[in-house]
């Protein structure tokens, strides 16, 4: 871990090098240096992971021996810690979480904090699943619940090729193949239990005690098969220079996200398993295993399609890790991606795979003949129409254009922002030997730490900008944003925490017209309360910047009055949507300022990794016996 | 200063007032323990720590979630009493026949739900409809699952008091804890739905009354829950002996009249405001009808895991040798045939002797019998909490139609003695993980399985865990050891009994369908009763 041993910018160009390139001359002569933590300086400039002042855990040489250590490298979370000094959050005002984990720390039960948390996850998950879900007792169409249940029945009876094919008016199946296997295998289980559940045609509408709690209890369990890893992972990977109760913490802040919850278990989709996929895909980012990565995403992307709001990110940082990685690395990189991602993707669609078979569920799952909105979306075309007739004015065709354009641009700045920042780093640290090119292979490219930023950003134009979105699709965005939560502290750098619930919070509200007519009002607040308690945040102690402290409180008074109105006032006969229209209108505002955040601090952390020069007159020699002994100094000095 | 300091103090001396001398157990449950609940009482709330407060705003959410949980009749029969109490005159409340759910329950809960009642027929005039039987729209679900949150702050009080008092306020904040997130009041209030959270918080304050020596308001509380639910009953006895003892006599055995008369007064004033009404109108005799119905049978329809479980199921194992083996036993015939599956009614044994009420009344007595003459000879607080569980304890055993829900009585007080000592944690241990999950049939409906099973171990890992650090001894002699590892392999079972009951399940056989209770049942009992011979033997060992 470089920023133990070293400070300022050194520290920054070992991230990048990996800890090879040490001159002889300190292997030898070790300049006499304070202690990291003590240089203050240096972590105003870069805030370079630091043992926690709070934390419990002993610097013990056992750390620099895990197996991440091996490839040294920034984290998005150290740039989240508080820089030394900096008044800690005073006890009284941390969430119950923390309180929790701290707990279960002193009483010797930290090994159970994981277990425990993730069972009361998946318990919690389960009590808001008693509740109502999307078109309850409402024929003739129902609603999402009808359609996953629908998948299953036709995927269990009907042959491949008809999937994309059969009854399409009748909740037609219009997501990629992964999920027709998925439904497939739940469906298989479940007509085994019982066959009525999902009889081809007969079980239409179907709905009954036992058959809710099945097709529940599938979510769940995808939930806790493919998220629940994906969350681990990443507390244990994204987080690991941070105290155990800091990654236990997150790891409950992540699992509690009030709008999964509501949206898998309480209207009923499977988005966990998408985001799920998605995030394992980060996961092997940073242990470097790039060709999972692209594994995972494409599963990701075949899962649900929305997961294309990440692919820029993703994709921009698989292509900078090619450029960072020097011509020949990068081009042999290039292509085993390129290689695996086709091989996935040819796999998953096999039996589509005649050009007559392969529009059936193309046409299905980018549906461009449908509006530019459906219903009420908190996004830029929405939130305009209230001003601007787009359909009217533009068509659909121009639409498509312009909305393409407009996402386009949105995701632009991040886009180039991942691809220089990588550019830029394999440019100072490039050696002329070619061991040490060769050593770069094993390390994720600097550019990482940017990547949570760049999916927000990259999901956050996508949703606000692109053609055909959902009110649910904001999940996507929310993903990221909550990533950035869990590392980060009340009051600490850059604000992300501030912004993070902001964001959450806001888009829970955007999401209440939908809930309400689920019968999932209670939830909606309950399981809100739970999150917002978990991590400790009360809107009127959002301590730093004036700009987020001004956004939330307005947008919170409005979102209060909105709610109260609703209950006292009946909308005007000539306005009867004004609710969900205000309600879009403010959802609106808050994520554009978010998108633009975003943009903001990915732009910060670009500059200041892109910024210091490289040191000109320190060319790496380290032989390999150099390296271990300093390996074992810094260990040293640590303890 | 520290208010504890203080609070701990005088409950220390409290306790030399009654009890003569400091038990040097006391002192060293002073000394520090091992795990601590950090608690800085900062300025944000004199009333309420923070921890409490997040306790308390946590479980609230996790309660209100419950809201659309499966629910038992007891919903309907407690909608019932708010519209027979709305809409009748006090008169007729004991008489109304128009569900078959009628008033049985004595006077003070009548008028508790006569109070509800009011705010109900504000919220939704067809709650108090008497007519309107079966009514679950979803204000009457929101309305009574409410009242039965806000009225177990009660018990929260209650708690929260126990921990400012005591003599080693860290194991009691975890048992106060504890005892407010039990599974089993989350499974029979909050999902089943009852009012035991409220009636356990009359019960606890009344206790607490005791522990700080306040006797006469120790005594009026019981008699105003004893007019709430008469299923306190089964522990009256330990309250008599005990308030006669150390409030009515002094130490040295002559009788305290002033004492006495005032105590008498006060509990014969509450029972004149809960029976008098009903004496002037002459119902007394069709009010007790309705208290104490003889018609029903030995077991209830899920045998409650009590001594009685055990007869049955060694009948049913006897009857299946007889027909096996011929074996030359007169067999009841009627027995045979009318193998109650679970049903209600009289439960006919086919070679066992047939138990009366009378039996069953003899037995219980005369185990209290001598659980009350160790109260009488050590009347110290600690023996009254003990001897007041194990009253309630031989009821839950060998009463007549005792209700599985019944083992709260054992569970609630017997927490408050878990942390005395290794052997009692132990004893609450066993009885506890027995205890909740006899609770678990009566959740049968899948989508609770899952609610009711995380949640007991969650609670489990929470609460035991801590607590049998803080009293942990190593098992010294060789029986001990033994002993310590047939109970450990008794938990275990539970697993198995668990799995064996979904293998059933999943069989689908309808032969089979009682199987599982019965499996269950017996099981559960095998704890209690063990747990029952554990705590009456460390009664008369201990102190």
């Amino acid at each position: 871990m470089p920023g133990f041993y070293s400070a300022g910018f050194e520290s920054i160009y070992r991230c990048f090098t990996g800890s090879s390139e040490v001159s002889q001359s300190e292997i030898h002569a070790p300049v006499p240096r304070r202690h990291h933590l003590l240089q203050t300086e240096s972590q105003k400039w870069m805030y370079t992971p630091s043992i926690s002042p709070g934390s419990s855990r002993p610097v013990s040489p056992t750390m620099a021996h895990d197996r991440l250590s091996r490839h040294p490298q920034l984290s998005f979370s150290a740039l989240l810690e508080q820089p030394a000094g900096q008044k800690r959050v005073v006890d009284e005002q941390c969430g119950w979480a923390r309180k929790w984990v701290r707990w279960m720390h002193r009483s010797g039960m930290r090994g159970w904090v994981i277990p425990v948390s993730m069972v009361g996850a998946a318990w919690i998950k389960w009590l808001v699943s008693l509740g109502g879900y999307s078109g309850f007792n409402t024929p003739p169409m129902f609603g999402d619940y009808e359609a996953q249940r629908h998948w299953l029945e036709i995927t269990i009876h009907l042959p491949l090729r008809q999937w994309y094919t059969y009854d399409l008016p009748y909740w037609g199946l219009d997501y990629p193949p992964l999920t027709a296997y998925h439904s497939w295998l739940c469906g298989k289980i479940g007509s085994w239990i019982e066959p009525s559940w999902f009889a081809l045609d007969v079980s239409r509408g179907y709905e009954s005690e036992d058959s809710k709690t099945f097709m529940r209890a599938t979510v769940l369990l995808s939930d806790i098969l493919v998220y629940f890893p994906a969350v681990f992972l990443f507390v244990k990977r994204f987080l690991r220079h941070r105290s155990g109760r800091t990654q236990h913490v997150a790891l409950l802040s992540l699992l509690l996200q009030p709008a999964v919850i509501l949206i898998d278990s309480g209207h009923f989709q499977y988005n966990s398993v998408m985001l799920g996929f998605a995030l394992l895909a980060l996961d092997s980012l940073v242990v470097s295993s790039d060709l999972t990565a692209a594994v995972f995403f494409v599963l990701s992307l075949a899962f649900k399609q929305m997961a294309l709001y990440y692919a820029p990110a993703i994709g921009s940082y698989l292509l900078g890790k090619c450029l960072f990685l020097g011509p020949h690395h990068g081009r042999s990189l290039f292509f085993r991606l390129a290689a695996t991602t086709i091989l996935t993707v040819l796999l998953l669609f096999l039996p589509w795979l005649s050009p007559a078979a392969i529009r059936n569920p193309l046409s299905r799952i980018f549906p461009f003949n449908r509006g530019l909105f459906e219903d009420k979306v908190a996004n830029f075309w929405c939130a305009s129409d209230v001003v601007v007739k787009w359909r009217r004015w533009l068509g659909a065709p121009g639409l498509v254009r312009l909305s393409t354009i407009f996402t386009a641009a949105g995701f632009a700045p991040m886009v180039w922002g991942l691809l220089y920042g990588a550019w830029s780093a394999a440019e100072r640290t490039r050696g002329d030997n070619k061991k040490q090119d060769k050593k770069r292979v094993q390390i994720s490219c600097p550019t990482l730490v940017v990547i949570p930023y760049a999916l927000l950003t990259s999901s956050l134009s996508f949703f606000l900008f692109s053609f055909q979105v959902h009110e649910k699709s904001v999940l996507l965005p929310l993903m990221p944003a909550t990533l950035l939560i869990s590392g980060a502290e009340s009051g600490g750098v850059g604000e992300d925490w501030e912004w993070g619930i902001l964001f959450n919070n806001v888009a829970v509200f955007s999401m209440w017209p939908l809930l309400k007519k689920d019968g999932l009002g209670l939830q909606y607040v309950a399981v809100t309360l739970l999150w917002n308690r978990a991590i400790g945040y009360s809107p009127l102690n959002v301590k730093s910047g004036a700009v987020i402290r001004v956004l939330s409180l307005s947008s919170y008074g409005a979102i209060l009055a909105l709610h109260i109105a609703e209950t006292v006032v009946t909308p005007p006969a000539r306005y009867p949507d004004l609710f969900p229209v205000l309600n879009v209108l403010i959802s609106a505002a808050v994520f554009g300022c978010t998108w633009l955040w975003s943009i903001k601090r990915g732009a910060e952390i670009g500059w200041a990794l892109a910024g210091p020069p490289r040191p000109r007159d320190r060319e790496p020699k380290a032989s390999s016996v150099g390296r271990r002994s300093v390996h074992k100094m810094s260990v040293e000095e640590n303890t | 200063m520290n208010p504890k300091g203080i609070d701990t103090l005088a409950s220390l001396t409290t306790d030399v007032s009654h009890s003569g001398k400091v038990s040097p157990e006391k002192i060293d449950a002073e000394s520090p323990q091992p795990f601590h609940f950090k608690e800085r009482h900062g300025s944000s709330s004199a009333f309420l720590g923070s921890t409490e407060r997040e306790i308390l705003i946590l479980s609230t959410i996790i309660k209100v979630l419950l809201f659309p949980a499966y629910r038992s009749t007891d919903f309907e029969v407690h909608r019932n009493w708010l519209a027979i109490t709305h809409s009748l005159p006090l008169s007729k409340w004991y008489y109304d026949t128009t569900s078959e759910w009628t008033l049985d329950y004595p006077p003070f809960f009548a008028y508790f739900e006569y109070v509800l009642s009011i705010p109900a027929s504000l919220i939704d005039p067809k709650i108090v409809d008497l007519k309107n039987l079966r009514y679950d729209a979803w204000s009457v679900i929101a309305y009574q699952r409410t009242t039965v949150i806000i009225t177990e702050l009660v018990l929260g009080a209650a708690l929260l008091r126990f921990i400012r008092g005591a003599v080693d306020p860290s194991s009691q904040r975890i048992i106060s804890i504890s005892l407010f997130l039990h599974p089993g009041f989350l499974i029979v209030d909050h999902i089943h739905f009852q009012y035991n959270g409220f009636m356990f918080g009359i019960l606890l304050w009344s206790i607490l009354a005791a522990r700080n020596g306040n006797k006469p308001l120790c005594g009026l509380l019981f008699a105003i829950l004893l007019n709430f639910k008469h299923i306190y009953m089964y522990i009256a006895p330990a309250y008599f002996i005990y308030l006669l003892r150390t409030y009515c006599m002094t130490p040295n055995g002559r009788p305290n009249l002033p004492n006495f008369l005032s105590l008498a007064n006060a509990v014969v004033v509450v029972f004149i405001f809960s029976l008098g009404p009903f004496v002037l109108l002459g119902q007394l005799n069709q009010l007790l009808s309705r208290l104490f119905p003889f018609k029903r049978g030995l077991n209830h329809a899920y045998w409650a895991p009590n001594a009685w479980a055990l007869t049955t199921a060694l009948d049913r194992v006897l009857l299946r040798y007889v027909t096996i083996s011929g074996a030359d036993i007169a067999v009841n015939i009627t027995a045979v045939s009318s193998t109650s599956r679970g049903q209600i009614g009289d439960t006919v044994f086919a070679v066992l002797p047939n138990i009366k009420p009378v039996h069953t009344f003899a037995i219980t007595l005369s185990f209290q019998i001598v659980f009350l003459l160790k109260l009488w000879f050590v009347p110290t607080y600690k023996s009254f909490l003990t001897a007041l569980t194990l009253c309630g304890y031989a009821s839950f055993m060998f009463g007549w139609h005792v209700h599985e829900k019944a083992v709260l009585l054992i569970l609630v007080p017997l927490s408050l003695l878990a942390a005395d000592s290794h052997a009692l944690y132990r004893t609450y241990l066993i009885v506890t993980v027995a205890g909740v999950y006899g609770l678990f049939p009566l959740l049968f409906t899948h989508a609770e399985t899952f609610i009711k099973i995380a949640y007991s171990l969650i609670w489990g890992f929470m609460c035991l865990g801590p607590l049998n650090r803080s009293t942990y001894e190593f098992p010294s002699t060789f029986p001990s050891v033994v002993l310590d590892r047939l109970e450990k392999i008794y938990i275990a079972g539970f697993g198995v009994l668990q799995i064996t009951v979904w293998l059933i399940d999943a069989s689908g056989k309808a032969s089979l369908a009682f199987l599982p209770l019965l499996v269950t049942s017996v099981y559960c009992s095998l704890g209690l009763s063990w747990g029952f011979v554990r705590l009456s033997y460390l009664y008369f060992r201990k102190t």
